[in-house]
């Protein structure tokens, strides 16, 4: 996995790259967490992400729940197919925030 | 037409890509799976990220290996995973309910959305530990 941040005023921007699993969920979770906790609005670009599975999964619940928290936003914006199926597969399309 | 394959992994979240890799080499090569080629990955990857973080909680580093097996016909794929890990108490195993959204839960809900078989063999193969079955009807 690979990742890129961009700011817009309040809002970070995080574009995430590649296969999310066991592996490399937690440098995502630790590249996320901390820009909610900032307070930022973060939308997560999830175009390029190939592959997802429990794991990113999570990640995409604890980021919602630690925005729901502090009172600010985590939005998933152009979700690949990969990431669509398993979001779709655990119900969560009502729950997380999907632009 | 059977084909079958074999192949064992350490015990490391570091070689889940190249279990992937090893499902998504073999599936894509019939043309009976092309449609579920990456649930076939993602549901082994599962099994095998449970067999790491459960299995083998507080046994890392080891030298010990996951084995998978693949077996093809016409009519399915069937994937054996053996482990040396933690014995499984298939009982104790129960995906969270969907409805109560909180992170973790979701490996084992999704092993069973996407096969059609999933249970553990206890007429256990040469000194293996767990033997978990997976099938998919073709």
């Amino acid at each position: 996995m690979t990742y890129k941040v961009n700011s817009e005023g309040n809002i970070s921007i995080v574009y995430l790259n590649g296969e999310i699993d066991m592996d490399v969920a937690d440098k995502a979770k630790d590249l996320i967490l901390p820009l909610i906790e900032s307070g930022k609005e973060v939308h997560i670009n999830l175009k390029e992400v190939t592959y997802m599975d429990s794991s990113g999964v999570s990640v995409l619940i604890e980021s919602h729940q630690k925005a729901n928290e502090k009172k600010n936003k985590v939005i998933l914006k152009e979700i690949s197919k990969p990431v669509l199926k398993v979001i779709m597969m655990a119900k969560l399309e009502q729950i997380l925030n999907i632009a | 037409m059977e084909k079958s394959l074999s192949k064992e992994f350490e015990v490391n979240s570091s070689q889940l890509k190249e279990i992937r890799q090893f499902i998504r080499d073999f599936t894509k090569s019939s043309n009976l799976l092309k449609d579920c080629q990456e649930d076939i990955a993602l549901a082994v990857t599962e099994a095998c990220q449970n067999i790491i973080k459960h299995a083998y909680k507080d046994r890392l580093p080891t030298t010990d290996k996951i084995k998978i097996e693949i077996n093809l016909s016409s009519k399915q794929i069937i994937i054996n995973i053996f482990d040396r890990g933690i014995s499984v108490v298939p009982k104790n195993i129960k995906p969270r309910k969907l409805d109560d959204v909180k992170p973790g839960g979701l490996g084992t809900f999704f092993i069973g959305q996407i096969m059609d078989e999933v249970n553990f063999v206890t007429n256990k193969k040469e000194n293996w530990v767990n033997h978990l079955r997976l099938v998919k009807n073709i």
